[in-house]
């Protein structure tokens, strides 16, 4: 079976390609294609073309492609999505609009909360009413709901959200609700917010179920047309979509439940790190993908990807589990720009059009890339995306204002912006990393994506991290990681003011396991289920839980004493302090399920004692200029090495290793920098 | 101020601050921390001015305070590498501390042996002992009610543990238990502060940091300085109005604002005695935030690349005389001290609207009612003491927005609790949690609505405490022809024979089966209403929050059969109408205003100043009624007349 990994940007389309009969990581191929916006089936189907034209697939190979894709996403943030209702409880039909209250910058005299998904007169006040332990309060108004979701209809609805209160705990009302509707009116896109995601919280969760209906139709029309495509062209091929979890999911699923596939597009990128992490023996790791206008980044603590369970996706909220990224105004199109008497970077940006001042495309102002020029980072001979010549004279221009404002040469004033670009991303980076309660010195730095490895060891540098990876298939990481993604199905059970018993616990979580394996038959028939335990838990009157992952043992037994254990160790890892004995409370419980698909596999690479063809040029470190040894990255074999100051030249990136690193090509093929004594 | 470095510094100092004050935030125990981010965790230098200081969660408003009084009380020179400060004091330590609820904590950063730092954190307790749980009632008249009080004092010295101390502060709570988890939160977060910067001291260098800190520092004065320069040169004033609790009185805040050049400041002379309500806080001897939050937050809006730090206040100056609600003296109540704070900032914004050309905002609900409700618990048998929900107004409308719907501007930082977590927590049913229909008030740009909410209690009789109400008379006004907000109201059992107009609630017990709905005021709206979009007017009448007959009547916007009728509009709004007076004040303060003129008040104030503190709240009583029995407007010179006759 050919393993294909597709992931979409905006200006490529990535492929990774594993012939899973063959060697392991080290033979994935990597292969990009120009994107198609608006129509990106165009872009997939022309690189699975030239994947048969370089006879890499064949029309009856078995394939299984696994696909990111943002078309959901976009929907989202461009609010392109069909018209909807949401019927509610009685009494709160501002429940979109007040949200959370809090507006998005308190201190700014002009902020305001963004506005709702779907205007208030499509918002249905419901007869109804459950209590918080699901005993009905007041019997559904059934009339109610048919007279609304007929006025929904004929206001143009294209589907009707349910999202009743104390749903999560008893959902009877919106299933009655559901099978009212479709019976007076027959086929409704209905869907209930106790389906989506039965977890506590009323707004986050008509969220979640607007969202779910609204992705939907963008969701569907694309991968119709990617699977009839697919099923003409390679009646073989099985399509897998990634998830916001940083799993993957039936094709059909992803149609179903689009909400999941919201976040996905860094996930995969962050899963790639972990997976290829482990191979590496690197147990904590910060990825970093940094882009012309943002850098994202993300955490790995022993193996496992940062969950946040407070996502964001455009304006609203994602409350399941999402991979953790964290989002920086900082990348290589920042514009660099003198507010009074100090210098700033961002955060607005070049962006691909007109680009930096040295894409020659139209840009003046100077920017991080054009700094990277002067430098000597980047090369005045590269070549990038294919066709486009960088141009040193107009990054000199346009630096030459900062240079003359702070009275510097303009290389001295481009490394002075690239010091504040740094420093900014440094102010996000290190609270971050603190909230998963790691020194930076505990961390590799993995970096994949356009300008990343220029300025992903400067940032490594100056927070104190001493070793980096950029791996080999670093340009199209992401469509890696569709490659070495497993099914992933989470599951929650909110049991907040339950009375807790050890065997009710347990019952809870064999309860969720059931569900969990349900899941995995209906998207791969074959597989074994493999469960992950979670819990939510707090010192009794805290106002956050924490998650703390469970053993099997614990969970299945539904050991109390086991989970406050390693519930103070988690909280002490990650606050620097803990109560043991002091009373815990058990919030939620979690599962993970996981159904584990076949990936390609450690096997080295044969060391060759080969020297590679070396040039040389000036670059600009600490205030001076270093000759600095110039390889391209294909033609340095495994096991080599050569301390810093050192830059890598590849067709797509360009690795700065700077001098206090040393770099060397690690086992498998992969460049590693190394913070030297 | 080198122009690489100050960046690159004022990006690690927030990094630092970010991180100390999320340890905090995530592990506190207070009920509210959540919801309220009362709390904050920083970094202040030697001089106590904040150079690192979050941005993304807690108090926003104390970058402007000055942590130093509190380490003088102690005396610096005293101090020694693992010493803590706590206080809770509010009359001493130059006012850093503005009411006994909150617990701060002082934590001296050595380097080389001496300091060149100071770590600071506090947080709102949840209880401290006094008259009720939660150590706060809107009544409270003196310090003595509101839990017990600790003056500077080290917790710890050199890193061990004053237990002696610790005890006193623990048996003088309903939650011991909770405070000392608070504690162990907010220190923390202070480690980190020490042990973040002693790592930047070993890679940049002391001497780096220390010029740094200034630098920053100059900076943040330097961009007020140059958003106050845009500010029109001349004297501003405007007053306003808090409401008294269990009567028809009121207490006047003048405020007085001078622009000139790129100075700017604020003068409360002429604003009433402290109360003998929870109403009062201390300002010290600095320019204090709370005499001066929406020019900061102006600033804020108007330079977003202001470093957020303690230079921003050295641009501005606060005066309050001593004595005044704003600068009271020993033994004010303080705990419902916020909606004073809300009040001055209205008071405030009036004087801003005239400064800044074209105005900025009206008058928003003016207050923040957070509920909380005391019940046992059925499971454990103990009181449990939860927080409800936030409970505030619409902003005012503003120059190039609507009102902000459901919250006022100083308040927006407040996050709503899930329904299903109250339901969890408490007894309580929430019937309702919505916007009041109708009760925008118009303008071009329309006030935010006021929120309505409606509780049932289901369980055992639960006791309902409501802090942070106002504006059940005096409405928000209204500005540059934008009419005022709607007035708060309260009314248990509504809709029943037992239905019953509450007004300002303190304490509440509720029944089981007892209904308590509460609508707060709407925000001011901004502009002439005949100006707003008529699409938006049409809008509003489509999502059902504001009637066709008066989107007529009070925008002038005729809706058809099919929605707006934009010919009969335009013909409608063609009229010529009177000219608005520059604010709307409404017709309570109006008719005030008719009898108690605002010099009156002025002087009235200024004159009850003049006697010895025990005797104010007396003569200010005798003083009104000796007076409301003269005809007509009363004037300053019978005030005089009467005080010489007291």
């Amino acid at each position: 079976m050919i393993r294909i990994g597709i992931d979409i940007g905006g200006t490529f389309t990535d492929f990774a390609i594993w012939d899973g009969d063959a060697a392991g990581y080290t033979s994935v191929a990597a292969m990009k294609v120009p994107s198609t916006p608006p129509h990106f089936a165009d872009g997939v189907k022309a690189g699975l073309q030239r994947l048969v034209d370089q006879r890499r697939i064949g029309r009856d190979d078995e394939l299984l492609i696994v696909h990111g894709t943002t078309v959901s996403t976009n929907a989202v943030i461009e609010r392109s999505g069909p018209p909807l209702a949401l019927l509610v409880t009685s009494g709160f039909p501002d429940l979109l609009s007040v949200g959370r209250l809090r507006v998005p910058k308190p201190m700014n005299l002009f902020s305001r909360r963004a506005p709702p998904l779907i205007p208030r007169h499509r918002v249905f006040e419901i007869d109804e009413r459950l209590l918080a332990d699901g005993r009905v309060d007041r019997p559904l108004g059934m009339a109610c709901v048919v007279r609304s979701a007929r006025q929904a209809l004929a206001d143009g609805a294209a589907a009707i959200a349910v999202c009743f209160l104390h749903a999560w705990r008893n959902p009877a009302h919106e299933l009655a609700a559901g099978e009212a509707i479709r019976s007076a009116l027959g086929d409704v896109d209905v869907v209930l917010s106790h389906a989506v995601w039965p977890q506590q919280s009323e707004y986050e969760r008509a969220s979640a179920t607007l969202l779910n209906a609204y992705a939907r139709r963008a969701m569907a029309g694309y991968l119709t047309e990617i699977d009839t495509y697919l099923a003409t062209h390679f009646p073989r091929a099985r399509l897998l979509v990634t998830k916001s979890n940083g799993g993957v999911m039936a094709g059909h699923e992803a149609t179903r439940m689009p909400i999941h596939t919201l976040l996905s597009g860094p996930a995969a990128g962050v899963t790639a790190s972990a997976v290829l992490g482990a191979m590496l023996g690197e147990r904590h790791l910060l990825t970093m993908d940094m882009g012309g206008t943002s850098t994202d980044i993300s955490m790995i603590r022993d193996g496992a990807a940062m969950v946040s369970h407070d996502g964001r996706v455009g304006d609203f909220p994602i409350m399941m589990p999402v991979t953790a990224i964290e989002a920086i105004g900082a990348g290589g199109g920042s514009i660099a720009w003198l507010d009074g008497r100090v210098l700033k970077v961002g955060p607005r940006s070049a962006g691909a059009r007109p680009g930096p001042a040295c894409y020659g495309r139209g840009g003046t102002q100077p920017t991080v890339s054009d700094a990277y020029l002067l430098c000597g980072f980047l090369s005045a001979d590269a070549v990038l995306a294919g066709d486009l010549h960088l141009r040193p004279d107009l990054a000199l221009a346009a630096m030459q204002p900062i240079a003359d404002a702070l009275e510097r040469d303009p290389v001295a004033a481009a490394e002075a912006v690239v010091s504040v670009a740094t420093a900014n991303m440094l102010a996000n980076a290190l609270p971050f990393i603190a909230r998963i309660g790691l020194a930076p010195a505990e961390l590799t730095l993995m970096i994949f994506g356009g300008a990343g490895a220029i300025h992903g060891p400067l940032l490594a540098d100056e927070i104190g991290i001493g070793r980096v990876i950029v791996p080999r298939v670093s340009s199209v990481f992401c469509a890696f990681g569709c490659l070495v993604s497993d099914l992933l199905y989470d599951l929650v059970r909110t049991v907040h003011g339950d009375a807790l018993t050890p065997s009710g616990i347990a019952a809870t979580y064999a309860d969720l396991r059931g569900q969990g394996a349900a899941w995995l038959e209906t998207q791969a028939a074959s597989l074994a289920p493999v469960f992950e335990y979670a819990v939510d838990m707090r010192y009794a009157g805290q106002s956050f839980d924490i998650t703390v992952r469970l053993d099997a043992a614990a969970a299945e037994t539904g050991d109390a004493a086991a989970f406050a254990t390693a519930f103070h160790a988690e909280h002490a890892q990650l606050y620097g302090h803990s109560r043991p004995g002091a009373e815990v409370e058990i919030m939620s419980l979690r599962l993970r399920v996981r159904g584990v698909l076949p990936r390609p596999g450690a096997e080295p690479a044969a060391i060759s004692a080969a020297t590679p063809p070396q040039r040389s040029r000036p670059a600009r470190f600490g205030g001076a200029w270093h000759d600095t040894a110039l390889f391209a990255w294909d033609d340095l074999p495994v096991g080599w090495s050569a301390p810093g100051p050192v830059i890598v030249e590849q067709e797509t990136a360009t690795v700065v290793v700077p001098p206090g690193f040393s770099a060397a090509i690690g086992r498998f093929g992969d460049l590693i920098l190394q913070r030297r004594q | 101020m080198d122009p690489v470095r100050t960046e690159v510094m004022r990006n690690r100092f927030a990094a630092i601050a970010e991180e100390a004050s999320n340890v905090a935030y995530r592990t506190a125990y207070t009920t509210f921390v959540k919801q309220t981010q009362d709390y904050q965790v920083a970094l202040a230098s030697a001089d106590g001015e904040f150079f690192a200081y979050p941005m993304t969660a807690g108090v926003a408003s104390s970058v402007c305070q000055n942590v130093r009084g509190l380490a003088d009380e102690i005396g610096v020179e005293t101090l020694r590498p693992g010493d803590i400060i706590i206080t809770n004091d509010p009359f001493s330590g130059d006012a850093l501390c503005t009411h006994t609820m909150d617990i701060h904590l002082l934590r001296p950063v050595f380097r080389d042996g001496r300091v060149i730092a100071f770590g600071w954190a506090f947080i709102h307790a949840s209880d401290i002992g006094g008259s009720v749980p939660g150590s706060i009632s809107p009544t409270n008249y003196e310090v003595f009610q509101e839990g017990v009080r600790i003056r500077p004092a080290l917790l710890y010295r050199q890193g061990v543990l004053n237990e002696q101390l610790w005890h006193f502060f623990a048996d003088n709570s309903r939650i011991p238990d909770l405070i000392w988890g608070d504690l162990c939160a907010m220190m923390a977060g202070l480690a980190l502060l020490d042990t973040r910067t002693q790592e930047l001291c070993d890679r940049a260098g002391t001497a780096v940091l220390l010029d740094s800190i200034e630098d920053v520092l100059a900076l943040g004065e330097l961009k007020t300085r140059e958003a106050i320069a845009q500010l029109t040169d001349g004297v501003y004033e405007f007053s306003d109005y808090l409401e008294s609790h269990g009567d028809d009185g009121h207490i006047f805040i003048h405020a007085r604002m001078t622009v000139a050049g790129d100075t700017i400041s604020m003068d409360f002379t002429g604003s009433d005695p402290q109360m003998r309500l929870a109403l009062n806080f201390t300002t010290g001897k600095r320019p204090h935030p709370f005499m001066c939050l929406p020019i900061v937050y102006w600033i804020l809006t108007t330079v977003p690349t202001v470093p957020f730090n303690g230079g921003i206040i050295r641009a501005i100056r606060t005066y309050a005389p001593v004595g005044t609600l704003m600068n009271a003296e020993f033994p004010a109540a303080m705990g419902n001290r916020w909606v004073a704070v809300m009040r001055l900032y209205d008071a405030i914004m009036g004087c801003l609207n005239q400064a800044v050309p074209g105005g900025v905002a009206a008058a928003g609900a003016g207050q923040a009612g957070i509920i909380s409700v005391s019940a046992i618990d059925r499971r454990s048998g103990r009181r449990h003491v939860s927080v409800v929900e936030p409970f505030g107004g619409g902003s005012g409308g503003r120059v190039q927005a609507d009102g902000i719907d459901g919250i006022d501007q100083p308040t927006s930082f407040l996050r709503s609790a899930p329904i299903e977590v109250v339901e969890v927590e408490t007894d309580l049913v929430i019937r309702a949690f919505r916007y009041e229909s109708g009760s925008a008030a118009p303008g071009r740009h329309r006030g935010g609505f006021g929120m309505h909410i409606a509780l049932e209690n289901i369980g055992l009789p639960a006791v309902v405490t409501v802090r942070g109400l106002d504006r059940f008379r005096f409405q928000p006004w209204g500005f540059a022809g934008g009419a005022c907000g709607r007035p708060a109201e309260v009314v248990l059992n509504p809709g029943t024979e037992a239905a019953r107009d509450l007004g300002k609630i303190d304490v509440l017990e509720l029944r089981q089966g007892d209904v308590l709905r509460m609508i707060t005021p709407s925000g001011g709206g901004f502009g002439d209403p005949f100006l707003r979009d008529a699409a938006l007017v049409a809008e509003e009448v489509r999502e059902g929050l504001l009637t066709a007959a008066r989107a007529r009547a009070e925008y002038g916007v005729v809706i058809g059969a099919d929605g707006l009728d934009r010919a009969a509009t335009e013909a409608v709004r063609a009229v010529a109408r009177p000219s608005p007076p520059l604010f709307s004040l409404g017709p309570v303060r109006l008719a005030l205003e008719a009898r108690w003129p605002e010099a009156t008040s002025f002087a009235l104030a200024c004159a009850v100043l003049t006697r010895p503190p025990s005797l104010r709240s007396h003569v200010m009583e005798r003083l009104k009624s000796d007076l409301a029995g003269l005809p007509g407007p009363i004037g300053a010179a019978a005030i005089h007349t009467a005080l010489a006759a007291l």
